[in-house]
């Protein structure tokens, strides 16, 4: 009786399995190309949050909107200034014009062309507060914006501003069209960029067609997908069976996975630091020597090694390839726990010290591990570090309010150093609360260093003002870590870049060709 | 199913029959052992006595098999994969041993109250009852556990919230008919106050249904921690997790299966072996098997 | 005061549970640290200045006081406007009415597959009790029953891709109509997954029920009659362990509406379990509220039409 039942069953279920895998054939691929007609999939944990510009700060926001959107400036490879739909630009002497003449012939996606009104009316619009702009600050020099014809824009500062030119290269910063609203723009996105908006399916993908009047040669790509696939693991799936041709992982493991595979991963060095914030203003901590001995107790090369599995490099404060910190320039250039002990008497805190630190949970694969070495670490010199972990929400809740004693942190990095750290340290910078720490000194520093623009000079400030930080023991830089981009064998022509940007999508080509 | 009885037994004989009934049927014996083995390594753990430290990181052996010095192998940090998962089943063990607690007594006393007094408070129990349960239980833990600073026993109590509705129904029913059975009606009579009618009385009735569902209830426990742990919201690292373990674990599935395989194995070992016990236990409480009476 | 009209009492307490759902949720997520704010710009808030804050807050309608955010949302509810999404701007109506369905078909067809796997393995059982049949069948319920669904959805999902190359889950999600082939594949494998683990409860309880009915006087009547093994147990012991298993049924329908989110996840099933999700990382209030609204109330509704059904199948219900 049951025998005859579930053999019935189990010929149902066989057939039922034949139908469908038949029916794969036509629609879409089960499980085949990365893409149909040379195009490219690129696999990601989640939609862009937003699609204006000027509020994306999510990764996979600013990913999506680079394709779109066109700058002023752009980087190249090696994170240098080159055009971008400004075609040059003078400085003037004392620095505080630059005159930009910009490229002709651009037009956005609508077919509406590109001119100097719609320069002036976006930096206008960025600088002003009600729009919310996130990188509104990087205007603060800027006085006046004005277009004496429909070719060149004249930007007057209040005094020299030497990373303006680098910070006009983020996307934050896009020309958009003069007439257009935010409610247009956030439905159908309208740039300049090399790639147009073609279809979004909201939390599941979005896809960009190839700019056939891009005035940087059309790509090669004839279409480009970011397609959700909220799990890391299901990503590397993907890329095995072949369904997506692109994605981008910070977790060395999740990567080694991938390669495991046949897909090529490429690693490269990342703006971004990992750092131990200390909030310098509440005690124990406003005491130079409990710094140092913090600074002293810690050995950088363990902490990479323990919690990245040593994928990436011991750091200073500036990362940026031209700024580089010499990361051996700061009072202890390796593990001391006798001076730490003794920063410690001199502090008054021979008995032992105990303080407490916020970490990210989801965030970043090694926030917690980061935690725990150095716990291990102070605990050898007779600090007492307890850990809170928290989820994403509440950590940056904490972050934002600069409510901790220290925080492990994994901090975004910007090319120019003024761009990266001006908002931080000094005292008018509207990230010093979070940052905790400033001095005259640094003060000074940070305004020459916006003041000259030699690279050589300004490169010999910047070793001064990362010196100072790593002497004051402002915060403990620990490390850089790779970002790991995944291609199937079939995509050529990509440069990954250190600053995350997906830039070179516009020269990427699938198959031969 | 379950026959009520007055009970005017010495709670204390039946006590001793019930361990020996349970052990006596095959599924109560197996469940035991399983449940017993792990609970023994779990206290282990807790209590230090493993021969490897579930913290301790050593580079230089990451990710080597199984073998002599590591039962279970190690996994990427070099941390032995044994010592992990034993304190792993340690931490799932205490938080679903005080979530089901948490649940059973306050589930337990409201449904019995509610039973017992009627009226508005058995309304309103009854109407807090089906809000909880009209509410997706994992989601509702989800929602919880991300609500307050996580600590275990905040994820404890998100999942003690989720049964506490079970124990409430449970408890409710057999009281509701109980109620009216004439030993009952009969201590009202003779002026017992309800407190004592509800411990000599009631409570050693529907203490069998109860514990059947304590160890299912574990069971389930256990697994919704490491569905949220796997979800990222569970036992908050670096403490070991099984289903944390299992998480980080799918990304080596390929290069080193045990260390998806032990935490894995164990989660089923324990949720096997606690069903088998609440067969046991079942089958040990049925009258017809020579239960209560 | 209350009504006594049975029905008119159900539909009280449903209205009166939607509401306490509707109060719960709405206080557990303002409980929840980080607000809509905090949740798109991460730690670049910390960069805004009061009046850039203020107006965010305003334009996520923050500002208002608690109780008015309540009314307002619930007032809206009530009207048939779920809210809004702040990030894509789709109403919550739409975005449920594309999500529900998904999980729905993905219920159906676990309940499909656990009912056939579960009563199957049941009646293999609970034909002869206490042999090694038995025990096995016992066996792979207990195996499903512990197995969690993370565990083997994602073994699952990486062998298939591995090494039979087989991942219809990676393509972007096919709705029914448009390519009905690819969309069954792609709930095929969350489908089996959620079944494994439905297939052991349904068949723990079929099998007591069965064996339950199969010492029952009508079923040694009619075997004694010499009605064939087959007959006997299809025409005569299953309709009477119907009961139980329609109710474990239907009490686990209610779970996997909510309790699918871990395979949705693994799998990229655009449902419902999904939906909420992501609106509790991505802090949008208004999706989460309404859409476990929509859940309590689909939920409250299969129990009413489990009670219905009760009374189509067991005349004895119909009588109380």
């Amino acid at each position: 009786m049951a025998r005859r039942i579930s053999r019935r069953l189990g010929a149902a279920v066989a057939a039922s399995a034949v139908l469908l895998t038949a029916c794969s054939g036509g629609g879409g691929s089960a499980g085949g190309d990365a893409a149909g007609g040379g195009g490219l999939v690129i696999g990601a944990t989640s939609a862009p949050d937003t699609l204006l510009p000027w509020k994306a700060t999510q990764f996979q926001a600013v990913n999506v909107l680079e394709q779109l959107y066109g700058t002023l400036t752009e980087l190249d490879a090696d994170l240098e200034v080159v055009p971008g739909l400004a075609e040059s630009w003078e400085v003037s002497e004392d620095g505080t014009t630059i005159t930009m003449a910009l490229r002709q012939g651009v037009t956005f996606s609508d077919g509406s062309a590109f001119d100097a009104d719609d320069v002036t009316a976006s930096l206008d619009r960025i600088r002003d507060e009600a729009t919310g702009a996130v990188a509104a600050a990087s205007l603060a020099s800027v006085t006046a914006v004005e277009a004496p014809d429909p070719a060149t824009v004249v930007l007057t500062l209040s005094g020299p501003d030497a990373g303006l030119l680098a910070a006009l290269a983020s996307v934050n910063l896009a020309m958009l069209p003069s007439d257009a609203t935010e409610q247009a723009l956030a439905d159908t996105p309208n740039g300049t960029g090399p790639f147009t908006f073609a279809q979004r399916i909201p939390n599941q993908s979005i896809t960009l067609e190839a700019n056939p009047e891009y005035w940087g040669g059309a790509p090669a790509l004839p279409t480009l997908e970011f397609r959700v696939i909220p799990d890391e693991t299901s990503i590397v799936s993907a890329l095995q069976s072949g369904n997506v041709g692109f994605a981008v992982f910070d977790d060395p493991l999740v990567a080694q996975s991938a390669e495991a595979s046949g897909t090529t991963v490429t690693e490269t060095p990342q703006l971004s630091y990992h750092v131990l914030q200390l909030n310098a203003r509440q005690a124990p901590l406003d005491d130079l020597d409990v710094r140092l001995a913090i600074q002293c107790a810690i050995d950088r090369q363990q902490v990479l090694d323990t919690a990245a599995l040593g994928e990436g490099e011991v750091t200073g404060p500036i990362t940026s390839p031209a700024y580089r910190s010499d990361p051996a320039a700061r009072p202890c250039p390796q593990r001391d726990v006798e001076a730490a002990r003794r920063h410690l008497a001199a502090a008054g805190h021979a008995g032992g010290l105990t303080l407490s630190t916020i970490v990210s949970q989801g965030e970043y694969a090694t926030s917690v591990n980061e935690a725990t070495n150095i716990q291990a670490q102070l605990a050898e010199a007779g600090i007492t570090l307890n850990i809170e972990v928290l989820e994403s929400g509440a950590y940056v809740d904490r972050w934002v309010a600069a409510d901790f004693q220290t925080a492990v942190a994994l901090n975004g990095g910007r090319p120019d150093p003024d761009g990266m750290y001006g908002r931080y340290f000094t005292s008018t910078g509207n990230l010093n609360d979070v940052a905790g720490y400033t001095s005259p000194e640094l003060d000074a520093l940070f305004a020459q260093g916006k003041a000259t623009s030699d690279p050589a000079a300004r490169k010999e400030i910047y070793q001064q003002v990362s010196r100072h930080l790593e002497d004051n023991a402002a915060w403990v830089w620990l490390f850089t870590s790779f970002t790991y981009t995944a291609t199937a064998p079939e995509v050529t022509g990509f440069t990954p870049m250190a600053n995350g940007s997906l830039k070179y999508l516009r020269e990427t080509s699938v198959g031969g060709s | 199913m379950t026959t009520l009885v007055a009970t005017g037994l010495p709670a204390a004989a039946t006590r001793r029959g019930l361990l020996r009934r349970t052990l006596a049927s095959r599924s109560g014996a197996v469940g035991a052992v399983l449940v017993g083995v792990i609970v023994l390594a779990a206290l282990a753990a807790a209590l230090g006595l493993l021969p490897h430290d579930p913290l301790a990181q050593a580079p230089a052996d990451r990710l080597s098999g199984p073998s002599g010095a590591h039962w279970f192998g190690t996994d990427q940090f070099g941390r032995d994969v044994f010592a992990r998962s034993a304190a792993g089943a340690a931490a799932s063990l205490l938080i679903a041993v005080v979530a089901v607690a948490i649940a059973t007594v306050a589930g337990t006393t409201a449904g019995v109250a509610a039973a017992f007094f009627g009226g508005w408070s058995d309304r309103s129990v009854l109407g807090v009852t089906n809000v909880l349960f009209a509410f997706p239980p994992l989601l509702l833990a989800l929602a919880l556990a991300s609500a307050f600073t996580r600590t275990w026993l905040t994820v404890a109590i998100a999942i003690a919230v989720v049964y506490t509705p079970i124990f409430v129904r449970v408890a409710r029913g057999p009281v509701l008919s109980l109620r009216e059975a004439d030993f009952v009606r009969a201590t009202t009579v003779l002026g017992f106050s309800p407190l004592r009618t509800l411990a000599r009385h009631v409570l050693p009735n529907i203490a069998p249904i109860v514990i059947v569902q304590i160890t299912l209830s574990l069971s389930w426990a256990v697994l919704t921690e490491a569905s949220l742990s796997f979800l990222g919201l569970g036992t908050p690292p670096p403490a070991p997790s099984l289903g944390a373990m299992v998480l980080e674990a799918r990304v080596l599935a390929t290069v080193a299966w045990w260390t998806m395989a032990a935490p894995g194995a164990v989660i089923v070992a324990l949720v096997v072996g606690l069903n088998l016990l609440g067969d046991g236990l079942r089958d040990a409480l049925d009258p017809r098997n020579g239960g209560t009476r | 005061m209350i009504a006594r009209h049975p029905l008119l009492r159900r539909l009280l307490e449903a209205l009166l549970t939607l509401l306490g759902v509707a109060v719960l949720v709405f206080v557990m997520l303002r409980a929840i640290p980080g607000d809509q704010v905090t949740a798109t710009l991460g730690t670049e808030a910390a960069a805004l200045t009061p009046a850039q804050r203020a107006a965010l807050e305003a334009y996520y309608g923050l500002d208002q006081p608690l109780p008015v955010q309540f009314l307002s949302w619930l007032g809206a509810v009530v009207t048939g406007n779920l809210g809004a999404s702040q990030r894509t701007g789709q109403s919550v109506l739409e975005m449920t009415a594309a999500a529900l369905p998904v999980t729905l078909e993905l219920a159906v067809l676990s309940l499909v597959i656990g009912l056939v796997l579960g009563v199957a393995a049941a009646m293999l059982s609970a034909s002869r009790p206490n042999s090694a049949r038995d025990a096995a069948g016992q066996a792979v319920g207990l195996a499903g029953l512990s197995v969690p669904a993370f565990l083997l959805g994602s073994a699952l999902l990486a062998l298939s891709a591995r090494f039979a190359g087989y991942n219809p889950n990676a393509e972007r999600f096919a709705s029914l109509t448009t390519d009905p082939g690819l969309h069954l594949q792609q709930l095929l494998m969350p489908a089996v997954v959620l079944g494994f683990g439905l297939a052991a409860p349904i068949m723990r309880t079929a099998r007591s029920a069965l064996l339950e009915v199969r010492s029952q006087d009508y079923v040694r009547t009619a075997r004694g009659k010499g009605v064939g093994p087959r007959r006997l147990a299809l025409r005569h012991v299953l309709p009477g362990a119907l009961v139980p298993i329609v109710t474990m049924t239907g009490l686990q329908f209610g779970y996997l509406l909510g309790g699918a989110v871990v395979v949705e996840q693994i799998f990229s099933v655009p449902g419902i379990g999904r939906q909420v999700l992501l609106g509790i990382q991505q802090k949008e209030y208004a999706v989460v509220q309404s859409t476990v609204l929509v859940i309590a109330l689909t939920f409250v509704l299969v129990n009413l039409a489990t009670d219905l059904l009760y009374r189509v199948i067991d005349p004895r219900v119909r009588a109380s």
